[in-house]
């Protein structure tokens, strides 16, 4: 392999800000306090009811807290992230403002979720006094903490991550690496599982996800603070083929774990359809920054292809071929589809190009919707699509192997991780090609990219090309599991998701396509309880993330150092920034 | 050796006894090779604006020929016409003899590369990265082996990576390799340009203004630089409104004022011709260069 490495950019230590440098002295104290806080936050409605032996009042009680007396859920969550604030301001170690910043924000986190829930839902804003409802009390004493937690830590100055360089033995860093991957596996199955259900079976579920969610992000973000995060990441760099392999085995492990229901694993196969389709949507854009906003009708038009090949009753087709067949045929269709979609590329650029995007999307839609030929079933849709099926095992079964039973759905979860680590390869491998540089220089600069002898059109409409196969095929996949193919699965809201996904895990690599089509389709799920607001949350959590990461969750390396807040502004440059394709340049001067 | 073949070895597995094997390609000297580019009564036209008017000229091989004139003469406007990223109103231009595609990738590939006047460097790639992509059109890597990541494949990124290191080092540009591109100084920006440039073999190389914004001593290192790229045989065609600088530098100078050509020579015969004198503000020839110089900053503050 002769990909170039990049040298770790040196982030420089961010002094304290303007009024908070006068608390510079006080840091310590400030994250003691605030420790303290958040352990009285999390005792409160304890301390108050079951030492006083008085009844835990009705407003509180609610099932969101089975457990009023125990030390569990958001409460554990509170006092290990108040308890580990304060530790790491007593102990001598690096970067303590940057570990604790991150403890304090998850502290805040789950706060503002738990303060909020019960006061809305426990009576209403009087339920904050002592009297009424201490158990909402605790959660506004333990948000005063986390704030005094932040304030604490940013006065002290933030300085950037540990950097590790310990290297070890190449057996135990094996061991490590292991380990690490089972806790990644369990934490996966944890946030995913968490809140349950919901529905009317725990109406609460969305308030104990988000709170969870909260205390994950704060305790991932003070862990990446004290270098840990990084030292594994590098370490995994070493081992590039263990650790795929060991990830690989990581995510097919994954019915074995709580997530292993029949619910959980299609939830799960869902996020790896949209997973699969980012990815391929991360070529488009993240490589070539071409904007597309109809990429959604790749995956349907790959639903529609196997939906006709699969002997449904309603397809007009009628032919029934295996499965593996059927998807090498949407790929190739969905592709063809893509270098049409592709070929104004030539003459467009930027802007333009996404209205043409947005256009064939609609075309797309408005056709299936009016069955066009025959092929889309209209509003009817193509309902009965066979489930897939190999060795006379379909794939809709259940599995028992010796005493292990596995519910079903999970053969079609396999085969999707299986469908996303092909989709990942792709990705990666022309990533680091000629063909992949060329996409990025096009991205950056498509008259300098033409004066380096690159063929701009072609490799542009290869671009749409791959990219449309590798949703085609996703979409075969799609339509089987589903059982049905709907032109209501791919409107304009489904590409325009798909497209926040790409942005917000980061543009132009693969766990964050992944990490942001898990997002984006689990947070929606997760937060139906809260029906009106669902949208309302959705689109709150995207502006958040754009605002405080506008560099995506897990960014490029490259782009990290070009977007990321602590990164210092760049010399006088001119004025071509990152093209990302969205201008229309004028032709070199 | 016979002759200057100014054709660079596109295998680039020259032998590696030292860095001019970067390019491995045989030494030329000072001017006087064959024509090997040709660009015949170039007109350019937009709208109303005539930016070149009938431009006539020749480049042999191994010679560096300079192009001055005040800002707006048409400078860049010839250079895009030479690439194909303009088409010239009327007139043609002609690469050892064979009409200049109408394609800037197809005229790099046919081995003319160039710089520009505004930096355009892959701003988020590395350095090497860059260099990288200048191979591209050297590199022999079909879509499938791109995929497949083969033995091939393997030899074609390895040949590239090694390439990019040595042209790194040849524009004294190692310790960078690994830094994004925004992020190198700007004298830094303007070399890396170069070495993407002569990636891609040109056997023509064209600089806009390869030192606008150095100080002396960049300045000095650059035309090293350029003696350094001529020596391998490569024709350099520099824009540069430091006459100094060109005079010193250049086989030939070519006087560009309004679009016309107005002078061709020697850099001694253009520094006394009174109509260069003339066309620099009319002032006497001592104060051409002070003139010149203001014009520089004056275009710098514009950029
Ligand atoms: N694409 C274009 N469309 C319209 N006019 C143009 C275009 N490109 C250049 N011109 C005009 O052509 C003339 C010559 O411009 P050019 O950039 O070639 O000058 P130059 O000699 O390179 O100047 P400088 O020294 O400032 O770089 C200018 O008047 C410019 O405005
Ligand atoms: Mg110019």
């Amino acid at each position: 392999m002769t990909t170039i490495e990049k040298a770790p950019s040196q982030a420089l230590a961010e002094p304290p800000r303007g009024r908070l440098a006068a608390l510079a002295p006080y840091t310590s104290v400030l994250r003691i306090v605030g420790g303290v806080l958040t352990l009285v936050g999390a005792f409160l409605p304890w301390a108050t009811f079951v030492l006083n032996d008085g009844p835990y009042p009705e407003g509180a009680t609610l099932e969101f807290f089975s457990e009023p007396f125990g030390v569990s859920g958001f409460r554990l969550h509170l006092v290990l992230l108040g308890l580990a604030s304060i530790v790491v301001a007593l102990v001598p170690v690096a970067a303590k403002g940057r570990i604790v910043r991150g403890f304090g924000w998850g502290v805040i986190a789950i706060s503002i979720v738990n303060g909020l829930y019960i006061t809305v839902e426990g009576g209403g804003f009087g339920a904050i006094t002592a009297s009424d409802g201490t158990a909402a009390f605790g959660a506004f004493v333990a948000l005063v903490g986390g704030v005094v937690l932040v304030v604490g830590a940013t006065a002290g100055g933030i300085d950037p991550p540990t950097h590790w360089d310990l290297k070890l033995g190449r057996v135990v860093e094996w061991l490590i690496l292991l380990v690490a991957y089972a806790i990644v596996l369990l934490l996966v199955a944890a946030v995913l599982t968490s809140g349950g259900q919901g529905g009317a079976a725990n109406p609460f579920s969305g308030a104990v996800f988000l709170s969870f969610l909260g205390a994950v992000g704060g305790a991932i973000a003070g862990l990446h603070a004290s270098g840990l995060l990084g030292w594994i990441a590098r370490m995994s760099e070493r081992h590039r083929i263990y650790s795929v392999i060991v990830l690989l085995l990581a995510a097919l492990a994954l019915p074995l774990t709580s997530a292993g229901t029949e619910y959980w694993m299609t939830v799960a196969a869902n996020i790896g359809v949209y997973a699969a389709t980012a990815i391929g949507l991360n070529i488009v854009v993240g490589l070539a920054g071409l904007l597309d906003l109809g990429y959604v009708a790749f995956l349907g038009i790959g639903a529609f292809v196997a939906a006709n090949l699969s002997g449904a009753a309603a397809s007009v087709v009628g032919i029934e071929l295996p499965f593996p067949l059927v998807l090498v045929i949407a790929a190739v269709v969905a592709g063809c589809f893509g270098a049409v979609v592709g070929s104004p590329t030539l003459r467009v650029r930027g802007d333009y190009l996404a209205i043409v995007t947005l256009a064939f999307g609609e075309i797309f839609v408005r056709s299936a919707q009016n069955n066009i030929g025959g092929l889309t079933g209209g509003s009817n849709s193509i309902p009965n699509i066979p489930p897939v099926e190999l060795f006379g095992k379909g794939f809709n079964e259940s599995v028992t192997i010796g005493a292990l039973n596995l519910p079903s759905g999970v053969l079609y979860y396999v085969l999707i991780v299986l469908i996303v680590a092909a989709v990942m390869w792709v990705f990666g491998n022309l990533k680091n090609s000629r063909l992949g540089r060329a996409w990025i220089a096009i991205r950056e600069d498509e008259d300098a990219a033409r004066a380096m002898g690159i063929r701009t059109g072609p490799i542009k409409i290869l671009a749409f090309l791959i990219g449309a196969m590798l949703a085609g095929f996703a979409g075969a996949f799609f339509a089987h599991k589903l059982g049905t193919a709907s032109y209501e699965s791919f409107r304009f809201l489904e590409s325009v998701t798909l497209l926040a996904a790409v942005i917000l895990g980061g543009m132009g690599t693969i766990p964050g396509a992944v990490l942001g089509a898990s997002v984006l389709f689990v947070l929606p799920e997760k937060l139906r309880e809260f029906a009106d607001y669902r949208l309302l949350l959705f689109g709150l959590a995207l502006v958040l993330i754009m605002r405080f990461r506008p560099q995506g969750l897990v960014p490029d390396a490259h782009r990290r150092a070009e977007l990321a807040p602590e990164s210092e502004a760049p010399p006088d440059h001119p004025d071509d920034g990152p093209a990302g394709g969205t201008t229309v340049k004028a032709a070199a001067t | 050796m016979s002759g200057r073949h100014a054709r660079p070895d596109m295998n680039g597995t020259g032998n590696e006894s030292d860095v001019t094997t970067a390019i491995p390609m045989v030494a030329g000297g000072s001017a006087s090779g064959s024509t090997i580019l040709q660009a015949s009564g170039v007109t350019m036209q937009f709208g109303g604006l005539r930016a070149l008017n009938d431009v006539s000229f020749g480049l042999s091989e191994g010679e560096i020929i300079g192009l001055i004139g005040p800002n707006g003469a048409g400078k860049t406007t010839l250079f895009n016409c030479l690439t194909g990223l303009y088409a010239p109103t009327s007139g043609a231009v002609s690469l050892r003899g064979n009409p200049m595609p109408q394609d800037p990738a197809r005229v790099t590939e046919q081995g003319v590369a160039r710089t520009f006047q505004n930096i355009r460097l892959f701003p988020s790639m590395t350095a090497a990265e860059n260099v990288m992509v200048g191979r591209h059109v050297r590199m022999k890597q079909s879509p499938l082996s791109s995929l497949l990541h083969g033995p091939s494949f393997r030899r074609s990124e390895a040949e590239a990576a090694e390439r990019t290191e040595k042209l790194l080092a040849f524009v004294g540009l190692s310790q960078f390799a690994g830094e994004l591109a925004r992020n190198l100084p700007y004298g830094d920006q303007r070399r890396l340009e170069i070495a993407r440039a002569l990636a891609t073999d040109p056997a023509v190389l064209l600089l806009d203004e390869p030192t606008a914004g150095m100080n002396a001593q960049e300045t000095e290192a650059t035309r090293q630089l350029i003696f350094a790229i001529r020596d391998l045989g490569i024709s350099v065609v520099v824009i540069e409104h430091d006459t100094k600088f060109i005079f010193t530098l250049c086989d030939r100078v070519l006087v560009l004022v309004q679009g016309e050509l107005l002078v061709e020579g020697s850099p001694d015969e253009v520094r006394g011709d009174p109509r260069v004198v003339e066309a620099y503000l009319g002032a006497p020839p001592d104060e051409v260069d002070a003139q010149i110089h203001a014009a520089e900053d004056e275009g710098e503050n514009h950029r």
